[in-house]
């Protein structure tokens, strides 16, 4: 006789990433249903938006994804420097685009390490978040703060770099590419993790186009859609990158090209610092007064960028006045999280729930908002 | 790649006589569509290359009695941010479900109805989301007096810190 099992994933749970929680059906080992019940975490960032200044704001879009801030504070800079006109400066496009591939790193780094908890294997885990440790101390050198940096700034970044950061970026760097082999090493060579994530979670290249899946889950079924080449922003079409991809679509193939994307954000670094203009300034004047009395043309926009997770956008609507009329943000996991999570989960066994939430990149802060 | 977008607007407009496209900036298009012809017309988009849906909002425009619905596309081929507008009645705020033709946008609709109250014809789950025991009316929309909610609902305390009142020893 069958009997079905309710089980709760989350909200504290070492599978899940972040406050969301997973109630499973299961019958057995078999998960029957699934929903995902967000609403934890839920800190009402939209209305509170528009109760404030275009640039108090600066101090709330990085907190809107907690494990890669900076994309938030890229997405708002081009949507107000797309309805103002404002003309950015060359270096700091450049810098911008240092800051957005460490932050890919070190959310990449992050999202590696995840794995710990989903398949028990805490030595990448630590090795992977002490490793990043080191790109938080160049944040920290170039921004003042460690996770949210409220550097990227409509008209530019903040500040110009420091003197002779770039040498500490190039170290970290090195560091980064030295430690790859011994990721591959523990990770992807490991014959536990090959045997647990080979053909598991699968997903493949009509599902994720109808369920819309943008990111590493997209790249893993065999197309090289990334925003970054189609719809380039900053200055990406002037380096030299390629974009991963892998057809198996299965858990495995996504932590490959999280691994090989590594390789790529650690050229396209070494590119910028080469390529970028080495003097000039790093921000424009974007008002003529006060900074609090700046306003927005009045006009909608949205505009997205490629964050390590897929498609981050935000749709911005300014009345004309000193605060935004209205903003939506565009989750990149808000796909996968939500409909994927009942979609692909009855049917799979209840241990690789967790390998489906953290090879997908699930993110809890932006879907709840 | 074939790919155009003047082609494959053209096309569209061929079965949408009235549309006009507008033009934002190099990659970005924005189209106003009537209520009662959106769902055609985005299923149409969607053949021509439109397929990939990245985000439904819903703005309140209280002046004009109106929400505005912006269905934003992305054309993977050709990179192409296409945005999609549609007005209904701020009273009677009922528009059909896209559901059908972007199974994700059950719960993009599912956030909307909870937060404003637009009611999406043909979606079977309208239950909220995010929000526990909401009594009041959608919390997004402008009318809704967050300050009076707050001191309705939790206690004002005068801001008073301890340690500042007390003297504070020395650091070691």
């Amino acid at each position: 006789m069958s009997k079905e099992v309710k089980l709760f994933i989350g909200p504290n749970h070492p599978g899940m990433h972040g406050n969301s929680s997973v109630h499973l059906y299961v019958e057995g080992d078999t998960v029957v249903k699934a929903r995902l019940v967000p609403g934890f975490l839920h800190r009402g960032f939209e209305k509170l938006m528009e109760r404030r200044l275009w640039f108090q704001n600066l101090a709330l879009i990085p907190r809107i994804c907690v494990p890669e801030p900076d994309i938030n504070e890229m997405v708002y800079a081009m949507v107000v420097e797309s309805l103002t006109g404002i003309e950015l400066p060359e270096r700091a496009q450049w810098i911008r685009m240092i800051i957005l591939e460490l932050a890919r790193i070190s959310s990449h780094l992050m999202s590696l390490g995840g794995v710990g908890g989903s398949t028990g294997l805490y030595t990448m885990n630590y090795w992977t978040m002490s490793d990043r440790d080191r790109i938080l101390d160049i944040f920290e050198k170039i921004t003042g703060a460690r996770v949210y940096h409220m550097y990227i700034i409509p008209g530019g970044v903040r500040k110009s770099l420091p003197e002779r950061i770039e040498n500490d970026i190039l170290d970290v760097l090195d560091y980064i590419e030295s430690r790859m082999p011994e990721y591959e090493n523990l990770l992807l060579k490991n014959k536990v993790i090959r045997t647990r994530t080979k053909g598991i979670a699968k997903l493949t290249e009509k599902e994720a186009l109808e369920m819309g899946v943008t990111g590493v889950g997209l790249r893993a079924t065999g197309l090289p859609y990334d925003i970054r080449k189609i719809d380039p922003y900053a200055r990406y079409d002037k380096v030299e990158f390629t974009v991963p991809t892998a057809t198996e679509g299965d858990a495995y193939a996504r932590f490959t090209l999280k691994y090989l994307e590594l390789q790529q954000s650690i050229k396209i670094i070494r590119q910028c610092i080469e390529l970028m203009p080495k003097e000039g300034p790093a921000n424009v004047r974007f008002s003529d007064g006060s900074a609090l009395r700046f306003k927005v043309p009045a006009g909608s926009m949205y505009c997205h960028v490629e964050s390590s997770r897929g498609e981050y956008g935000y749709y911005v609507v300014s009345d004309g006045s000193e605060k935004p009329y209205r903003i939506h943000v565009r989750g990149a996991s808000y796909p996968q999280g939500l409909y994927g999570v009942e979609k692909k989960l009855p049917g799979t066994r209840l241990e690789d729930v967790a390998l489906w939430l953290n090879s997908m990149d699930f993110c809890p802060p932006e879907i709840d908002r | 790649m074939s790919f155009t977008n003047e082609n494959a607007f053209r096309e569209v407009k061929t079965v949408f006589n009235d549309i006009e496209f507008e033009k934002i900036s190099e990659r970005k298009y924005a189209v106003n569509i009537e209520k009662e012809k959106a769902v055609a017309f985005l299923e149409t988009l969607k053949r021509k290359s439109f397929s990939h849906m990245s985000l439904i909002t819903c703005i309140d425009r209280i002046a004009e009695g109106e929400f505005e619905i912006v269905y934003t596309l992305f054309s993977w081929e050709a990179g192409i941010v296409l945005l999609v507008k549609t007005r209904i009645d701020r009273r009677e705020s009922v528009i059909p479900t896209v559901m059908e033709i972007w199974p994700t946008a059950r719960f993009y609709e599912r956030d909307i109805h909870e937060f404003f109250g637009v009611k999406f014809e043909g979606n079977p789950d309208l239950r909220p989301l995010i929000l526990e025991n909401w009594k009041e009316m959608p919390p997004m929309r402008k009318d809704f007096d967050s300050e009076k909610y707050s001191n309705e609902h939790f206690p004002s305390r005068d801001y008073s810190v301890d340690f500042l009142s007390e003297r504070s020893e020395p650091d070691e």
